[in-house]
């Protein structure tokens, strides 16, 4: 992704966003005030993060057999991103993602919700390079607007733990022209 | 059914000898006709697939062509003329005018990988049928031969008997001429199968993908079109034709529902209701009362099965799961829907409640399909809870509670005893635990197991094995997991098809699919089990099912399992892939290459059994 292509900070002068990416932003900044990172922290469990990079070609699906979350931990966030994807008019998926455990270049969508509305996920991946808009978000603790895929907007957002750490991220999207069949597979 | 291939050393197929015939006869030098047993798959230059032959073997000289009413004969006609225009006929001396003839030519695909051709897709034809060498469409350089499935339906009240079946050729080799002589015998296949033969999808979006014409001449959205709905109902009607099933799930991984595979919702909490049955109801009625079958010769029949779009999603929000809002949720709609096909009268399906996700698409915290951590099996019983609270205790609608097992399977039957009703289980799993089937069969579930359709470039008769082992295991049923599939390019870069067993018609001007040369086999496999699973009242099953694995490629029925490994006793999460890999190696290598004519002498034995039969 071409960075300068992608970005819309946020803060932007307010006759330069519409109502859906004005709508977005501010629920991805809610998203930042109500998503618990220590609750984020403990949904992979140290099984999944162990197996995700490991590889034998005599068991093409070592990695995602193995990929288990704790259940109370995934259920109160996941709660948490429901609320916040309706917080908007439209169609819209709270999406969380969390870096990788030693692999700063890479990062794991760690919950989707039902409208499968994501601009970064590609289907089925258990973790991806990590887009540099993440990255940034990641980094500085910046809300970004992405509008890199046409019709699409994504606000991400950052999520802190109980130290004030960036712990991971919430993805606001939504689709202007919603695809009722996509990724129903 | 039965396309005898005989062998001088068959003594099976020598009691038949004297009695069917076939004459071969060049008219002229450059053009014949060949007839060839259905796992005998020709190629465009004249010869045989390669995986087909047996070393040693030559396509057979005689071929007979022996079948049961209600029930389909085929066999490959092969056209071998020079370069031009040739012009095809059949005609089938039948005076009653009963027996029917459908023809169709073999794409032949080439495969990317091997960089060989298959034939697989079978376009319909009419007869006479005009065409050239080499087939402008399939675009082969230097091809000298073109392949025709040919059906001979036999239907439930033809006359026993011999019927001479002629073909005809004129080309610029001259005119030739084929003789075959069909026998039906009295015996008459039953139209219920003792395995259901699954064949699944997902979604819709495929549909669209693989019908741009349809879609392009349809005015507003295609998903809410009757042609969509047409083209849904052309695929039920082609894997029940083809004694099948055909199944499409209606959601995806994060809870989200096709709009066509549900009804609309509306509200929340104590509110939510459903709004219409638009939708639902354009998909699933004729489907249901059996009306969409109608014009197919196994007559109207509801579906047997059908997934519902329930789901962790749907009807009831997540964001209530674990409240009281959750339950009233499901429990509302749930009850709508069971009064809504109540009163439809659609108590002839089973209605499965289902559920696909899986943890590693990151939208729920369970593994709805194939748990494998032993907590998740708490979402299950608190399913068949809210279900059995849904419906009236004596509601006549069938609603089923289905799970796909594999690494919990054996704990599952157990501590889901009452609760899953409908098992589709993991073959390999499956092949340890010999008692099972007949213990869910006994308590009233139904059992199936999957796999995939194996790809062209195995031999034509590998796909009878998966009818075949659910018959030898007792289970009811087997689902090929995707058969919609055919890759981007089937026709001139062909992946093998190992998701696929129909194609889309569009480009050939058929408003919906063409079957392939493996369903029609398999088809014809399922028949002959129906056919023999009838003579279990006068031979006991398990006395059958010995005699038929040794005819199938030399093995014993024990050998279609494997032992229980010791790992086994521990949790699944304990074990691995590599594993359950190695414990089910004894039967990996047993099937690893299936004789091409394994199904042949299944079939012989069948229709001996058959025609001794009172």
């Amino acid at each position: 992704m071409r960075i300068a292509a992608l970005l819309l900070i946020a803060g932007m002068p307010a006759a330069a966003a519409d109502s859906w990416t004005v709508a977005l932003d501010e629920a991805a900044r809610v998203a930042s005030v109500m998503v618990d990172g220590d609750l984020c922290q403990r949904i992979v469990t140290p099984r999944a993060w162990e197996y995700m990079f490991q590889e034998n070609p005599r068991d093409r699906f070592l990695s995602s057999d193995n990929y288990d979350v704790d259940d109370q931990a995934f259920l109160a966030v996941k709660k948490t991103l429901i609320r916040i994807g309706r917080l908007v008019p439209f169609p819209a998926d709270a999406n969380l993602w969390l870096p990788v455990p030693g692999h700063p270049d890479k990062i794991h969508v760690t919950i989707r919700n039902a409208h499968e509305l994501s601009q970064f996920w590609p289907w089925g991946a258990l973790y991806q390079e990590m887009p540099a808009p993440m990255k940034t978000v990641l980094e500085t603790g910046r809300r970004i607007t992405v509008t890199a895929k046409p019709g699409w907007i994504s606000v991400l957002s950052p999520v802190h733990n109980s130290l004030g750490d960036i712990v991971g991220l919430v993805e606001v999207a939504a689709q202007r022209t919603p695809d009722a069949h996509a990724n129903v597979k | 059914m039965d396309l005898f291939y005989h062998k001088p050393f068959s003594r099976r197929t020598a009691w038949l000898a004297g009695v069917l015939a076939l004459a071969a006869l060049p008219l002229a030098a450059g053009a014949s006709l060949e007839a060839l047993p259905e796992y005998l798959r020709p190629d465009p230059f004249g010869g045989l697939v390669a995986v087909d032959s047996s070393p040693g073997a030559a396509p057979p000289k005689t071929l007979r062509l022996t079948g049961a009413r209600a029930g389909y004969l085929s066999f490959h006609l092969v056209v071998k003329a020079p370069e031009g225009d040739y012009r095809l006929g059949l005609q089938l001396a039948d005076p009653s005018g009963r027996l029917q003839v459908d023809a169709y030519r073999e794409w032949f695909h080439f495969t990317d990988s091997e960089k060989l051709y298959y034939p697989d897709a079978l376009v319909p034809v009419r007869l006479p049928y005009r065409s050239s060498l080499p087939e402008p469409d399939n675009r082969i350089v230097h091809q000298t031969a073109q392949a025709f499935w040919i059906d001979l339906w036999i239907p439930p009240d033809a006359r026993p008997g011999v019927y001479p079946f002629r073909a005809t050729l004129e080309s610029k080799g001259g005119p030739a001429d084929l003789t075959l002589e069909v026998r039906v015998l009295a015996a008459v296949i039953p139209n219920e199968d003792v395995v259901t033969m699954d064949h699944n999808s997902y979604g819709t979006s495929w549909i669209a993908e693989q019908y741009p014409q349809a879609r392009a001449q349809t005015a507003g959205d295609f998903f809410q079109s009757d042609a969509l709905f047409r083209l849904i109902h052309a695929y039920h009607r082609i894997f029940y034709e083809n004694r099948g099933i055909f199944h499409q799930l209606g959601y995806g991984h994060g809870g989200k529902v096709g709009p066509e595979f549900a009804p609309a919702l509306e509200g929340s909490g104590r509110n939510k209701h459903i709004a219409n049955w638009n939708l639902f109801d354009r998909h699933y009625s004729s489907l249901l009362d059996g009306s969409a079958f109608a014009a197919t010769r196994r007559g109207s029949q509801p579906i047997p099965f059908v997934y519902l779009p329930i789901n962790p999603e749907w009807p009831a929000s997540y964001l209530w799961w674990g409240e009281p809002g959750y339950e009233t949720e499901f429990v509302n709609v749930v009850s709508a829907m069971e009064r809504h096909f109540r009163e439809k009268g659609w108590t002839r399906t089973r209605f499965e409640m289902f559920f696909n996700h899986k943890k590693r698409y990151m939208g729920f915290s369970w593994d709805g399909d194939e748990v494998r951590f032993l907590k998740d099996e708490s979402y299950f019983r608190e399913f068949g809870r809210l279900l059995r609270k849904a419906l009236p205790p004596d509601t006549p609608v069938r609603f089923v509670f289905r799970a796909d097992v594999s690494w919990a399977m054996e704990r599952q039957f157990q501590d889901l005893a009452g609760v899953v009703n409908l098992w589709v289980t993991s073959g390999g799993i499956l092949s340890w635990y010999p008692r099972a089937p007949e213990m869910l069969r006994r308590r009233g579930d139904v059992v199936w197991y999957y796999s995939g359709p194996p790809p062209v470039t195995k031999p034509a008769s590998t796909i009878t094995r998966f009818p075949f082992q659910a018959w030898l295991w007792g289970v009811n049923g087997y689902v090929h997991w995707l058969t919609v599939d055919a890759g981007r390019d089937p026709w001139f870069h062909f992946g093998g098809g190992g998701t696929a067993l129909v194609y889309p018609g569009e480009r050939f001007g058929v408003e919906g699919p063409i079957p392939s040369v493996r369903l029609k086999i398999q088809r014809n496999a399922v028949e002959d089990l129906a056919l023999l699973a009838a003579l279990e009242k006068s031979r006991p099953a398990a006395e059958l099912r010995e005699e038929a694995a040794p005819r199938f490629n030399g093995s014993r029925l024990a050998g279609w399992w494997n032992p229980r490994p010791a790992f086994a006793a521990r949790p699944p999460d304990e074990w691995s892939g590599t594993d359950i890999d190695e414990a089910t190696q004894a039967t990996d290598r047993m099937l690893a290459r299936i004789p091409p004519e394994a199904w042949q002498h299944v079939r012989e034995f069948i229709l001996q059994l058959a025609s001794e039969e009172k």
